[in-house]
């Protein structure tokens, strides 16, 4: 099939790439843009691990042609840290030992910044219901709805 | 390795006017992408290949605005559940909308994904269409003849089928103007919060000096489509409202439904939490009303 332009930024820059219509937001991000901190899990909008900021709002990366984020502003998990700064999000997760096998930890950490961005003091109660939609197989709940409070009070 | 989607031909149109004319062209080969959450996932199983995919979201006359009108209010199609259920504007007119979409766990599902969307996905399960059943909305379809207004119980037909042609588009949902002492409910069962309903049902009721002037209930997940509940409103409509009644509504609508038994529960277990549900939202719209 016949290559479209994708002009789209990530973590802050530009790119104009060529990309077949049938890819996903998360083949580009993953295999054209080499940004694999963005996860693919169950490819059907069910685990979250794929959660990517869209113009500062969460989406899933498995569910989405790349084509549809044309001219949109995406942020992976690449793009928290600045300056070789872990974000306080990130600091909030090692300090809370929120982090086992780690799967689940961009696509969690990426909720919970569109969270604080929306509201930065959230109950427990607003914490989980965010991150409703992203599974931890190694099942560390606790221990990320913590991490999220440290980050909110950080 | 995760499946890649097949080939298709990608269209952007900027216009209806192309956009159906593009729909014609490719005939049932073709499907409109709104915002991917049900059609992706689909197209990566193979349970459909489209050849080609008519992207909406840059057509000048589509929009995602929610806003009220001389009618009522109106939801373009582009408009994200979540946008819908944060929306001030439905949360103060249209609270069944709002509670049923709230009822949806998903965050990322909701602001990814469309509320039109979900009612063409056609699933009997979906939460948002029984909410739109008792608020009486119509939808708005344009194709290459013009436009027409259907209303949202005539647009089921069955499992994953509804009346839009194949050439159609939907560019917005109307919702009338609802009448002073009037009140919504919302309810669903399920085995997890993430899970879809097993069984869920709505109901919108007007109230004048405790007779029951209007009402809709409308249950989902019991039968190919969502259903509307007319024997149970004929009970209710004209009537002084009070415990006994609201019972005999919830009996008369789980008299009238049809379910089936698949993994999520049985079709007995369905008949009777039917009943439950009916009596829950009955309860909550007549408290509403009061507000
Ligand atoms: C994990 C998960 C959990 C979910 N949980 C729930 C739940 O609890 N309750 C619930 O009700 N739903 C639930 N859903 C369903 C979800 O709401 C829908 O899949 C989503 O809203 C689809 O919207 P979309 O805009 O992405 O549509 P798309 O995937 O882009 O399109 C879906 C279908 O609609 C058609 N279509 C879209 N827009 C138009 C238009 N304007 N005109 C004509 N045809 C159109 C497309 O051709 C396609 O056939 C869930 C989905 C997932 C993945
Ligand atoms: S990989 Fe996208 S939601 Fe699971
Ligand atoms: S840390 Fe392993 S999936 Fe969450």
């Amino acid at each position: 099939m016949k290559k479209e332009i994708l002009n789209f930024k990530v973590n802050g820059t530009p790119y104009e790439i060529e990309v077949e219509p049938q890819m996903t937001l998360n083949e580009v991000l993953r295999e054209q843009l080499n940004l694999t901190g963005t996860k693919i899990s169950c490819a059907e909008g069910e685990c979250g691990a794929c959660t990517v900021l869209v113009d500062g709002k969460p989406e899933l990366s498995c569910s989405m042609l790349a084509l549809a984020a044309r001219d949109k502003d995406i942020t992976t998990i690449e793009g928290l840290a600045k300056d070789g700064e872990l974000h306080k999000i990130q600091k909030g997760f090692i300090e809370k030992g929120a982090i086992q096998c780690g799967f689940c930890s961009p696509g969690m950490m990426l909720m919970i910044k569109a969270l604080l961005d929306e509201n930065p003091n959230p109950t427990k109660e607003e914490i989980t219901a965010y991150i409703a939609g992203n599974l931890c197989r190694c099942t560390g709940y606790v221990k990320i709805i913590d991490a999220a409070k440290a980050a909110a009070e950080a | 390795m995760f499946r890649t989607l097949k080939p298709f031909e990608y269209l952007e149109p900027k216009s209806l006017e192309e956009a159906t004319g593009a729909l014609s062209k490719c005939g049932t080969e073709a499907k409109v992408y709104a915002a991917g959450v049900d059609l992706v996932p689909r197209m990566r199983k193979r349970i459909i290949a489209p050849k080609c995919i008519v992207n909406l979201q840059r057509i000048d006359e589509m929009d995602d605005v929610i806003a009220s009108n001389k009618d009522g209010a109106r939801i373009g199609a582009l408009a994200s559940l979540r946008s819908i259920e944060l929306s001030a504007l439905i949360k103060e007119r249209y609270f069944v909308l709002h509670e049923a979409i709230a009822s949806i766990a998903s965050i990322q599902v909701k602001t990814q994904g469309t509320a039109v969307g979900n009612l063409c996905v056609a699933t009997p399960a979906s939460d948002v269409a029984p909410a739109l059943f008792v608020l009486d909305a119509k939808i708005k379809a344009v194709g290459p003849s013009g436009e027409r207004l259907i209303p949202i119980d005539e647009f089921y037909l069955g499992v994953g089928k509804t009346v839009l042609g194949p050439n159609e588009i939907i560019t917005e949902i109307l919702l009338p103007k609802a009448p002073a002492n009037t009140g919504g409910g919302f309810a669903k069962l399920v085995r997890t919060v993430s899970d879809i309903a097993k069984v869920n049902a709505a109901a919108e009721l007007t109230m004048e000096k405790g007779v029951c002037k209007e009402v809709r209930i409308a249950v989902g997940s019991v039968a190919p489509t969502v259903l509307r509940m007319k024997k149970a409103e004929d009970v209710l409509r004209g009537n002084k409202i009070d415990q006994n009644l609201i019972e005999k509504a919830a009996s008369a609508a789980a008299d009238a439904v049809k379910p089936i038994t698949d993994i999520r529960s049985t079709a007995e277990y369905r008949k009777d939490t039917t009943k439950v549900l009916v009596k829950r939202v009955l309860e909550k719209a007549l408290e509403r009303t009061k507000a």
